[in-house]
């Protein structure tokens, strides 16, 4: 149809590749995600916490790592820090060796940028709640940290939601950036199958589809999870 | 109903502009209407094409592509060079963005299919591998489980790591690449061998040698689009023409090449003719 020719999927190499870069991207994704929703977390408690230079600091974070382009960042940690010193010695070769693989500055810089983007998504969560709620659990008498804990985390993390669903499926696609700094994600191994074929259209339609079929996925999941979790008053449904 | 029709209409619309990359005709006639024959050249490729310290586009490949301007158009100013790179130059000649690629284009069966070659005017080195003097690798079969470096798109990339067994970090340009060797990140960078041999002349690859010796040999020729006989005619007089006139070796003097023997074999050809 339209005269696309799949016929390089035939190959078993390119479909090795196809394979190798999905599970890669699904990878990278997945350790990227669950460290930037832990750095969130740990960040939004530590502004709640109101101490001076502890909020400078995650403002700081924040502000640098938010705005800068992934992709600087990872050839920063890829190029610049191993530069810097930030080196091993090989025990086979005895040559001195980056110590950081270009999986991990891709997977550091993804969970940092994606890290500071969830503070401020459970921040403004936890900013817009109601302050009758807080004032209500305090002359109930939970400690500071029950407060967070009980009645703060759980409400806010439900008008987060959407918001979180925006940065997950962003930072899924932020993945593709790694390529620049040679982690074999999808996006890696479609250029050099498109330069070794020339069926660049066919192999960025399958990658196109790929991408959106992965996700989707997460956001389906994740609007399921914003349902189940929903309760009266926050989150989606009743 | 409407729909139907709506989506029929952009159905046909699509396929039409997918057939028009290959539909188009009468370059030649397009280019002399035009005044301006628009090449794809590279700009970080020397001796090839690369900058000089003016930041012109310099090079043994944008001298043949002038020379074929004045041939077909009377000046070789009458040229537009448009940088390209090996991943999109190829797009860029079947989309009908450039008349003709003069940018180290290897002649490979797999690029039969999607371009038409003009005569062979290179015949050039293909992979080697650049490694630290007290590098242990000497055959293309060492390189099995090792790290190598090497450029994303390269047409060798597949069969260093399907037939060899390396396992390839690609990058998208040669400046990280040739950083990435620096940091031992590799333990040796695949790439072209003139250019490995290039780079060995500067002061600070000293501790660098060829280390695996490139396996083949191949023709390098302008790329141009599919059909297009007139045109490719006329670009293979343009060529012979300079070959003839020994053009081709004083440009191999010119930046600095080894006079191969493929190029002095063919200006004595050309000049018997």
């Amino acid at each position: 149809m339209f005269g696309l020719d799949y016929s390089w999927l035939a190959d078993p190499a390119y479909q090795h590749w196809l394979l190798i870069g999905v599970l890669n991207t699904l990878e990278l994704a997945a350790i990227a995600s669950c460290a930037a929703m832990l750095i969130g977390l740990l960040g939004a408690l530590g502004l709640t916490l109101r101490i001076f230079w502890l909020e400078a600091l995650i403002e700081l974070f924040v502000e640098v790592f938010r705005n800068t382009p992934p992709l600087l960042q990872m050839l920063f940690a890829y190029f610049t820090l191993s530069t810097l010193g930030l080196r091993t010695t090989d025990p086979v070769t005895g040559m001195q060796v980056p110590l950081l693989s270009a999986m991990s500055c891709a997977a550091i810089s993804l969970s940092l940028f994606g890290g500071a983007l969830a503070i401020e998504a459970f921040r403004s969560g936890i900013e817009t709640m109601p302050r009758a709620i807080v004032e209500a659990a305090r002359s109930l008498g939970y400690s500071r940290w029950g407060r967070f804990w009980r009645v703060e985390a759980p409400i806010a993390l439900r008008i987060c939601l959407p918001g979180l669903t925006n940065i997950l499926t962003n930072l899924f696609k932020t993945t593709s950036q790694a390529s620049v700094i040679t982690v074999p994600e999808l996006m890696y191994y479609a250029g050099q199958i498109y330069n070794d074929t020339f069926r660049t259209l066919e192999v960025m339609l399958m990658v196109l589809l790929i991408y959106v079929t992965l996700a989707s996925i997460i956001t389906f999941a994740l609007s399921r999870l914003e349902r189940l979790m929903a309760f009266p008053g926050y989150g989606k449904g009743n | 109903m409407a729909n139907i029709k709506v989506m029929a209409a952009s159905v046909f619309a699509l396929g039409l502009t997918l057939l028009a990359g290959t539909a188009s005709a009468g370059t030649l006639e397009d280019v002399k209407a035009r005044g301006e024959l628009i090449v794809g050249v590279k700009n970080d490729y020397a001796p090839y094409g690369f900058l000089n310290e003016k930041g012109e586009i310099v090079g043994f490949e944008v001298d043949l592509a002038k020379y074929v301007a004045k041939e077909l158009l009377g000046s070789e100013d009458k040229i537009e060079l448009v940088p390209v790179v090996a991943s999109n130059r190829i797009e860029f000649l079947t989309a009908g963005r450039i008349d003709a690629i003069f940018a180290t284009l290897g002649v490979t069966p797999e690029r039969a299919k999607v371009v038409d070659f003009s005569t062979y005017y290179i015949s050039a080195a293909g992979a080697s591998v650049l490694a630290p003097n007290a590098s242990k690798l000497a055959k293309w079969e060492d390189l099995k489980g090792q790290t190598v470096c090497g450029i994303q798109g390269s047409y060798y990339n597949k069969k260093l790591t399907e037939e060899f067994g390396a396992t390839l970090v690609a990058f998208k340009a040669q400046p990280e690449a040739f950083r990435a060797l620096k940091d031992n990140r590799c333990v040796g960078f695949a790439f072209d061998d003139m250019t490995l041999q290039k780079k060995l002349e500067e002061a600070d690859w000293s501790d660098y040698k060829i280390a695996i010796k490139p396996y083949e040999y191949i023709p390098q020729a302008a790329g141009l689009r599919q059909g297009d006989d007139a045109f490719r005619k006329a670009v293979d007089a343009a060529i012979n023409k300079a070959e003839g006139e020994g053009k081709l070796i004083e440009w191999e003097t010119k930046y600095g090449m080894p006079h191969s023997e493929y190029i002095a074999d063919r200006a004595k050809a050309a000049a018997k003719k």
